[in-house]
């Protein structure tokens, strides 16, 4: 791996320039003449059937109503389970559910003609907590089927904490959030002929290609989507939102239709990070050697289901932490409410368990009297350590060397002086992260590599840029195999026409399983290149041939060469075709086997300043270290940690959607709280590197985890400075100042 | 009614609404789509504009306001501008981009009052341009080197 050219390179971002000077289309950038407008109404209530009145806005000149009458083909949608409706027909289960579509020539008259539409609910008894949901008494919310969606549980050895000689326990609360890109959708449709094309942004636009067509009731081939800029996305942007609709509506009225969402609209449409209750209880030996723990986890999977049961096992598979635990116990469950659908976000269940797991081995710290680094180092996964579902770590485990890393950076944290008038405090977390869809699901990434006419070499796939730098680390990647820079590559991602299915941007899985499609499928074509350039020059085999900006040489003789062009000339265009799909398998009845690979690692710890008057936390120092298997492009890497590190901050001290009986009071940036410059301390972040064997260059996904071990590491350090255990997040000042007064 | 105003060193005379609110007049009536809507309500600073060198949210401004004044977006041909951008560019600064032609006027607007800031001080000139992607660190190291290469420029 050591005569690397260009992957560990930070090479500026291929499309970095466009969004800095303006270029960059994003779909509310798309202007088409004769373009309509459409806006959505959606259901005020949390449950209730409903009927809908629609002749006033039906009588409007120019104005067009779209129910759920108009869906021609299947009236669903839905990640795993098809229990979205495209527009309700009978029953709205959560505040914000599409009812109808109402496209005018300007959103005011569009606005207008929604705002005469009548809907007459007959409210039924609603579901506002995921314990209420499993009661056998409680309301259903999808007709007679059970509230409850998943329930799973991991088993290994036997957990008896009366053989433990410290037990702890606590019950955890972590919240819904939202992702809150900065970008609210938009999709625009048109017909293009006998196509349909639809511009949006999307994190998997072939798995909204099927969506389309399923609801619509016309073939795949038929439809056309194209991902424009993408302005974040975090998980957000993985069910549908904007686009069946703007699509629905353009193949009906044969015209160019818009749908934007204001930034209320975008918190109704799409789905949250789920709220976790987590009981949690751990058991260790008087050396510190952790043997028992029991996790029981109940998630509130709101009126959908999207990823409920992909995102509890996740929660499950890691809520031990990133220890080897004898014997665990540990159970998952995901209810539906009438909350806001909660989905996949950044760490995918990964995130809310390490806020219960980190915060628990800390308490254990505390009765041991042990430090918070002795404690951990006693119990990390290290290679040769199995998971709580008897997965074994091989290989590419380098939690040693980040703890290391991290206690080394904090001992000089703690040297630096302290406020006089603030409370201080420190504090450290770990965290893993297992990549991919996992469980034995197929999850398979595909790639084109072209040889094009003019000698250039081209990269054909389904992946979507999302912002986390996809484009120009696939570019990387080929440039390796080509011996060139990620700018002369071509990349085209961004439309289902040309590009084939590679699986959603998500779930870490871009760079380690597209990645390796990319680099299979180059290294294919680079061979066919090397067989003719062979011939071509006269030579016996291909045997000590390389390449170097587009021009193949013999090494021991540099002056026989051939130009790429020359081959192309010689051969025609060239192109060559990879897939790749990552090896897990299913987890047993027990909850056993190996369910993700590879395993991230990190550490990170911090510094907090609490001020007891007003009870407003800041962090204020801070170290992170990350295990990258490879780095392929560092600069990058560096940007995500420090992305992660503000998004775990925000779980931790603002983030708050003000859920209260299926409202979201907080939907507004004025009231639901980012992170600001401001807020952001000096974050020393180091890059660990223990490249895995199956990553394309020796590269592991990294964009979930940065954000995993952020908040607990926050909430040790709020403990350390106040000695109060919070259980809940955010903690807010209003939070903070009230426990405080009690502990006084 | 008829406003007169300078955009990006182009003199333009429009009729234009009363309530048409100055983002819209620049993406929907000029197509300067480089301008970005994140929130509507002033909080997120993705549709910054200079107006005569101030950095001000166009979401909240009237079209009529601007009247007899001069205003640059981030499609502006200038040095300067050009300079911030190739930095940010280098260090890494842009992720999914939504932020950034906010957070690109904001820095020139800061520069042209400030030529040698302190981190401190572009924390508080960014403070109203929320990013959710990058935690604003290399922006911050973008907007300092840029600080120090135009000093060099203007000397
Ligand atoms: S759109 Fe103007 S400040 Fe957010
Ligand atoms: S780069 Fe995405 S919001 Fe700033």
């Amino acid at each position: 791996m050591s005569n690397l050219n260009f992957v560990g390179k930070s090479e500026t971002r291929i499309e970095g320039l466009a969004k800095l000077n303006g270029k960059a289309i994003y779909p509310q950038d798309v202007k088409i003449e004769g373009m309509l407008h459409a806006v959505t109404v959606r259901s005020s209530v949390s449950h209730a059937n409903f009927t809908i009145k629609d002749k006033q806005a039906k009588k409007i000149k120019g104005v067009k109503v779209l129910t759920h009458k108009d869906v021609s083909g299947k009236n669903e949608h839905g990640v795993l389970f098809k229990d979205h409706q495209v527009f309700a027909s009978k029953k709205v289960r959560r505040i914000g559910d599409p009812i109808a579509l109402v496209v005018a020539e300007s959103i005011s008259k569009a606005k207008e003609a929604a705002s005469k539409i009548e809907i007459i609910y007959n409210e039924l008894p609603a579901v506002f907590s995921p314990i209420y949901g499993m009661e056998d008494s409680s309301p259903r919310i999808h007709d007679e089927k059970s509230n409850v969606i998943t329930s799973l549980k991991m088993e290994k050895g036997k957990i008896d904490f009366s053989k433990c000689d410290y037990v702890v326990e606590n019950l955890y609360e972590t919240p819904m959030v939202d992702h809150a890109f900065l970008q609210p959708e938009c999709s625009v449709a048109y017909m293009n002929n006998k196509k349909l094309v639809v511009i949006t942004s999307t994190q998997y636009p072939h798995w909204d290609r099927y969506e389309i067509s399923n609801a619509l009731g016309i073939q795949e081939k038929e439809v056309q989507v194209i991902n424009a800029t993408i302005g974040g996305a975090f998980g957000g942007r993985e069910d549908i939102t904007s686009q069946i609709h703007a699509a629905l509506a353009a193949y009906i009225l044969k015209k160019p239709v818009r749908i934007l969402y204001g930034r209320e609209e975008s918190f109704l449409a799409h789905s949250k990070r789920h709220p976790m209750i987590i009981k949690t209880k751990l058991g260790a030996l008087k050396n510190g050697k952790i043997i028992a723990m029991q996790n029981d986890i109940i998630a509130d999977s709101g009126a959908y289901a999207s990823w409920a049961p992909n995102v509890l096992r996740k929660a499950m598979v890691h809520s031990t932490g990133p220890y080897e635990i004898e014997n665990v116990n540990v159970t998952a469950k995901s209810v539906y409410t009438n909350n806001p659908f909660t989905g996949a976000m950044r760490g995918f269940g990964a995130t809310q368990v390490a806020v219960a797991y980190e915060q628990i081995i800390e308490q254990l710290a505390v009765k041991m009297e042990l430090n918070s680094f002795e404690i951990r180092e006693k119990n990390i996964l290290r290679v040769g350590s199995k998971t709580g579902t008897s997965q074994l770590i091989h290989a590419s485990a380098p939690l040693g060397k980040c703890l290391e890393l991290v206690k080394k950076n904090m001992a000089i944290i703690r040297q630096k002086p302290v406020s006089e008038t603030a409370l201080t405090g420190y504090g450290i977390a770990l965290s893993f992260y297992g990549t991919g869809y996992g469980n034995g699901f197929p999850d398979v990434s595909n790639n084109l590599a072209k040889l094009n006419k003019d000698g250039g070499i081209e990269i054909f796939s389904g992946f979507t840029e999302v912002g986390q730098g996809a484009k120009t680390v696939m570019a990387q990647i080929a440039g390796e195999v080509f011996n060139t820079s990620s700018k002369n590559i071509v990349v085209h991602c961004e439309d289902t026409d040309n590009t084939p299915d590679t699986g959603t941007a998500a779930a870490s899985r871009q760079t380690y399983n597209t990645g390796n499609a990319v680099m299979k499928s180059c290294k294919k074509l680079r061979s066919l290149i090397f067989k003719h350039a062979a011939n071509d020059l006269g030579l016996n085999n291909d045997i000590g041939l390389n390449i170097e900006d587009g021009v193949i040489y013999l090494k021991t003789l540099p002056s026989k060469r051939i130009s790429l062009k020359e081959i192309v000339t010689n051969h025609n265009e060239l192109i060559c075709e990879a897939s790749f799909t990552a090896q897990t398998t299913e987890l047993d009845e027990f909850g056993q086997g190996a369910p993700y690979w590879p395993y991230g690692f990190n550490a990170i710890g911090v510094k907090v300043e609490i001020d007891p008057e007003s009870g407003k936390t800041s962090v204020v120092d801070g170290v992170f270290a990350q295990d990258v298997g490879k780095a392929i492009n560092p600069r990058f890497i560096g940007g995500q940690m420090d992305g992660g590190f503000s998004m775990g901050l925000g779980y931790a001290l603002y983030e708050d959607l003000g859920l209260r009986e299926g409202v979201m009071e907080n939907k507004k940036f004025s009231s639901y709280i980012l992170p600001t410059a401001k807020d952001i301390p000096n974050l020393k972040k180091i890059i660990v590197e223990d490249p895995e064997e199956t990553g394309p260059y020796g590269a592991k996904g990294i964009g979930e985890i940065v954000t995993i071990p952020v908040a607990p590491a926050i909430l040790n350090a709020i403990y350390d400075a106040s000695k109060i255990r919070f259980t809940k997040l955010p903690v807010t000042p209003i939070e903070f100042m009230k426990e405080f007064k009690n502990n006084d | 009614m008829k406003i007169k105003v300078s955009i990006n060193g182009k003199s333009y005379s429009k009729e234009v609404e009363g309530h048409t609110r100055l983002v819209d007049f620049l993406r929907d009536d000029l197509e300067l789509t480089g301008t970005k809507e994140g929130c509507s309500e002033g909080e997120c600073g993705a549709c910054t504009v200079l107006l005569d060198g101030n950095p001000v949210n166009s979401c909240l401004i009237l079209a009529v306001q601007v009247d007899g004044r001069t205003i640059e977006t981030i499609e502006n041909i200038d040095e300067d501008l050009q300079t911030i951008q190739k930095i940010f560019l280098e260090e890494g600064a842009p992720q999914c981009g939504y932020c950034m032609p906010g957070m690109v006027l904001s820095a020139k607007g800061l520069l042209l009052k400030n030529t040698n800031p302190t981190r401190k001080d572009v924390k508080e000139a960014i403070s109203g341009n929320l990013c959710r992607c990058t935690g604003y660190t290399i922006i911050e190291d973008s907007i300092i080197k840029s600080a120090k290469k135009l000093r060099g420029n203007h000397e």
